[in-house]
């Protein structure tokens, strides 16, 4: 899923739509009514056609790899989710939360406190030293896997049903209170310890290094392996871009920031999150209809759920193309002051995967942001103004046709 | 024949204790069974930077996995359950 065409096919569209065509459908389909699950029999639930508990249930039965020469350990869970339950409110979450194999009943990775199930976590269960049951879904359907790791407020199953247009099928665990999609390949169950860690990483992750310190780390003690036939594993790979860790992410946190922004009457032209930046870095068209409109796009959007996770903005005007990297990179080092033009956030939030943070920093989840205006500012005499020069500009319609029409004829290629 | 571990050492690899028993976690790199490859276990252990002291060879990985040219040794004492 590391390309566009791909994740138009995955959205059951044409498969060569343009990026805001498939921004555009993906922002309509999350923005409909909610389509809960439903629930269906075990009998019909492809993932129980094996069920392994006690000593089977054997993490080296199945086929984790040693996805980069040098990692803390073989990553069973690349592309999948963690399904889990709110204690109080019951809430459902599916999140994808990279998992290693430790021992044959013993996994470990980072969740992040600011996740969801990290704020269920570490917020809730380890305070009241409780174990939290879990369900790690290896291999579910291309759209669940994009709602698992998609920045949003609503719960998983039911944006997967929206972005699948119809209720996703879940089927009750062996061994705890929660659903999993029953046309899975493979469920892992069982229960997060709320005291012990151990040591996860290091991993080839999303920014294309290996970054975030091995770490103590959370605990998943397995119970139960269910599994179809023949089932298979997916396994994302991350490394330098593009890979679909960068592509997906970038894109829902891009539409996601879109619909925040929206929603707050800021009047911008589009949102696009930029794959080859590992989505560190976000551009944003907007009409520059009053003073301070990017500071305001940037104190919301680093505000918000998606902060963690960015730390650069662009703010660009309406007639700039946001995903025309050229005219990006015109209008960054043409209109953005170096001084005025950019606003710093010392001391924000920030994740250990982060190269550009000291390893202080990395181990508290401390980062920085930075906003770059790229807006002239407001009054700016209209005869000082810089007037952009291009041949689609200063040229009379006649002749822009008559040189276009003659490019060969020149002797040049189209 | 000599078993094969490894382990990350995440501090400057001079001050790491040898000839004293110590606790780190190590990685099974030659188990019977070729499955388990890299299952990973809590050990109490003495360990030396010379290849030949004691019976198993410990690979040393630093902070980011980077591998050691020379290999060191372990004497594994006990696995140790955090459970
Ligand atoms: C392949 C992949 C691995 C990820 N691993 C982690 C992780 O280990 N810990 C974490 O907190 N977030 C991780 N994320 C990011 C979360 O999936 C993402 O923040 C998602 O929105 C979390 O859902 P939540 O909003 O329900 O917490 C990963 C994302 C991807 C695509
Ligand atoms: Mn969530």
């Amino acid at each position: 899923m590391s390309t566009y065409r791909r994740l138009a096919v995955g959205m059951g569209m044409n498969p060569n739509a343009t990026i805001p065509e498939i921004a555009d459908e993906y922002v309509r389909r999350t923005q409909e009514k909610p389509i809960p699950p439903v629930m269906v029999d075990a009998t019909d639930a492809p993932c129980k056609e094996n069920i392994l508990l006690g000593d089977d249930a054997n993490l080296f039965h199945l086929p984790g790899p040693m996805v980069h020469e040098g990692d803390g350990g073989r990553y069973l869970a690349t592309w999948h989710f963690v399904v889990a339950k709110d204690p109080d409110t019951r809430a459902i979450n599916w999140g994808m939360y990279r998992i290693m194999v430790f021992d044959e009943k013993t996994m470990v990775g980072p969740v992040l406190p600011f996740s969801d199930m990290g704020k269920m976590f570490h917020g809730k269960h380890v305070p009241r030293n409780e174990p939290m049951p879990f369900a790690v879904v290896l291999a579910a359907d291309p759209l669940s896997s994009i709602a698992s790791c998609a920045p949003s407020q609503i719960p998983e199953d039911q944006l997967a049903g929206m972005l699948h247009g119809e209720p996703v099928e879940l089927v009750k665990c062996e061994t705890c209170d929660l659903e999993v999609p029953a046309h899975a390949e493979i469920i892992i169950e069982g229960e997060i310890h709320p005291s012990v860690s151990i040591l996860e990483a290091p991993f080839g992750e999303y920014t294309g290094y290996r970054t975030s310190p091995r770490d103590p780390r959370t605990v998943y003690r397995i119970k139960a392996i269910t599994h179809r036939n023949n089932p298979m594993i997916m396994v994302s790979n991350p490394g330098i871009p593009t890979d679909e860790n960068q592509l997906l992410r970038s894109f829902s946190l891009g539409l996601e920031m879109r619909k925040l922004l929206e929603s707050q009457g800021i009047p911008i032209t589009g949102v696009y999150m930029m794959p080859e930046s590992t989505h560190h870095m976000v551009v944003v068209g907007v009409k520059h209809a009053y003073s301070g409109i990017a500071s305001q796009i940037a104190n919301l959007a680093f505000g918000s759920k998606l902060g963690p996770w960015f730390h650069m903005i662009v703010v660009v005007d309406d007639k700039t193309d946001i995903y025309n990297k050229d005219e990006v990179i015109h209008a960054l080092s043409t209109k953005c002051h170096p001084i005025r033009g950019i606003r710093k956030y010392e001391n924000d939030i920030g994740t250990p995967l982060n190269p550009y943070a000291s390893p202080e920093e990395r181990k508290m989840g401390v980062g920085a942001k930075v906003l770059f205006d790229c807006l002239f500012p407001l009054d700016w005499p209209t005869s000082d103004l810089p007037l952009k020069v291009a041949f689609s500009t200063n040229y009379p319609k006649d002749i822009q046709e008559k040189v276009l029409s003659n490019w060969e004829n020149y002797g040049y290629k189209n | 024949m000599a078993r094969e571990y490894d382990t990350f050492v995440l501090e400057d690899p001079a001050s790491v204790p040898e000839d004293q028993e110590l606790e780190l976690v190590v990685r099974e790199l030659t188990p019977d069974d070729r499955r388990y490859k890299y299952r990973s276990f809590y050990a109490k252990a003495l360990i030396s930077k010379s290849e030949s002291k004691y019976s198993d060879i410990l690979k040393v990985r630093l902070g980011r996995g980077q591998l050691l040219d020379t290999p060191w040794s372990i004497e594994l004492i006990k696995e140790v359950s955090k459970f």
